[in-house]
């Protein structure tokens, strides 16, 4: 697995492009593989996610199974001659995660459950909206996820037993975009969790790394990043 | 000597010093014979009583929070008999924010600061109708003077007003008396000498205009999320 960074120049006409349509950023992450990483079930993927930090410092990080080729998005969207993407090598440290390790997370999500009106209705996938309830979605995956989302000393919680969790939400976006071929919008609702874990199975945890979590993986979620905690 | 701070915060606060008549307008920032008055009230004495120990004390405040003026066209009637009273001008500052810092004698801070906890006379910030929206009382200071304590207190801006400003830091004015071996310095009308309601009388105070940075709580954090730093070997 690789991890590639990509820091976007937020002041070109087409960066604005691919930064405002998931469909049109997703299209050329995928082509940035001369052959498309065979997707199987359960194997792993190419994921993406933007960072956006601050105007000036807006990042594009990809993890994928081959080494991607960016050199169309640093034409579109970067500097040619003086900036370019770095590719590491995300096996050692995938491999270097054992249980009871503590990490600070950043993790772009669709946080998503099905509801219906009424028992006679069909279900239909949608959002969660509320921060309760997009908390929530996550300490519901945790476990499965292989992580555990710290709790908070007594002392520091804002609001006790209820603000339990070392967990913020850092950017909520309402995403409405339209896909080729389809004559109604695509609509996405992304949570972007910042927050501190703890490694409770890391087999499970290197698959939610590599494999994303929860839905619209296609569309900048689901890619979960560590970082010194 | 030490320093005491109060913290002059409210939805309303007026402080005149040249205001005469049906036109009664506010300074920027609180006047020193305001914040002399509201200690002398906090201590229980009555407007007759001589007010040069308390005015002997050195004054400064800071503006941490700006404040919007208002005007109030003022329409009153009297209360027993009815008849309108004449037609004024009341100038306001809206959500105005400020530290005051009162320098003198060790014993006299301490009792002004054990009365601004038990005043005897509620505290209001110039005009009886604006009363404070938090504490008073911000404690002593014992190290230092004015300057110091008033560069050393942290930002009290409403949260709102602290988010507006993006910097890591921000530049607070401060308006503090000036002394001696300061030369030539602004004056303002608001050195108490009376508040006898017969015959109040202010005398000249020179004043220095100057600024402090202090960091702002709510500036953006640079984002720490360095999921490359970890990786290691490369």
């Amino acid at each position: 697995m690789y991890l590639t960074r990509f820091r976007i120049n937020t002041a070109r006409i087409t960066a604005r492009k691919v930064l405002s349509s998931p469909q049109t950023m997703h299209a050329a992450v995928m082509s940035s593989f001369a052959s498309i990483p065979v997707q199987e079930d359960d194997g792993p993927r190419v994921l993406w996610r933007i960072d956006r930090n601050s105007r000036a410092e807006t990042y594009l990080y990809i993890v994928s199974p081959t080494k991607p080729d960016l050199t169309h998005l640093v034409e579109q969207a970067g500097w040619p001659t003086t900036g370019k993407w770095q590719t590491y090598d995300y096996e050692p440290f995938l491999s270097r995660l054992s249980k009871g390790d503590e990490w600070a997370f950043r993790l772009t999500a669709n946080p998503v459950h099905t509801a219906r009106r009424n028992d006679t209705e069909p279900t239909k996938l949608t959002a969660h909206v509320g921060l309760q309830h997009q908390l929530r979605w996550l300490l519901q995956r945790q476990e499965a996820a292989g992580f555990r989302v710290v709790e908070k000393p007594g002392d520091r919680q804002l609001i006790p037993g209820t603000d339990v969790h070392e967990v913020i939400i850092r950017e909520r976006r309402q995403l409405t975009f339209r896909k080729r071929g389809s004559s109604r919008p695509v609509t996405l609702a992304t949570v972007t969790y910042d927050g501190k874990l703890e490694v409770t199975d890391p087999e499970a945890l290197r698959r939610t790394l590599t494999r994303g979590l929860g839905r619209a993986k296609a569309y900048g979620c689901g890619l979960m990043t560590l970082a010194a905690a | 000597m030490s320093v005491l701070l109060l913290q002059l915060a409210g939805p309303l606060q007026a402080w005149g010093s040249s205001a005469r008549f049906a036109r009664r307008t506010t300074e920027p920032a609180p006047t020193k014979s305001g914040v002399i008055g509201l200690l002398a009230a906090a201590l229980g004495r009555d407007r007759s009583h001589d007010p040069a120990d308390l005015a002997a004390l050195r004054f400064g405040v800071r503006v941490d929070q700006r404040g919007v003026p208002i005007r109030d066209y003022q329409t009153a009637h009297h209360f027993e008999t009815g008849k309108s009273m004449p037609v004024s001008e009341r100038f306001y500052l809206a959500d105005a924010v400020f530290i005051a810092a009162l320098e003198g004698p060790d014993d006299l801070i301490d009792e002004l600061h054990q009365a601004v906890r038990r005043p005897t006379y509620l505290p209001y910030l110039g005009r009886r109708s604006c009363p404070p929206s938090r504490p008073l009382d911000l404690g002593i200071r014992e190290d230092g003077d004015i300057e110091q304590a008033l560069k050393r207190e942290e930002w009290r801006a409403s949260r709102w007003h602290q988010r507006r400003h993006r910097e890591p830091t921000v530049r607070l004015e401060t308006i503090i008396e000036a002394t001696a071996d300061d030369g030539p310095v602004d004056s303002i009308r608001d050195q108490p000498l009376s508040f006898d309601p017969t015959h109040r009388r202010y005398a000249l105070r020179g004043i220095r205009h100057g600024y402090v940075e202090v960091s702002n709580p709510a500036a953006p954090q640079p984002s720490d999320h360095d999921p490359i730093a970890v990786l290691g070997g490369e």
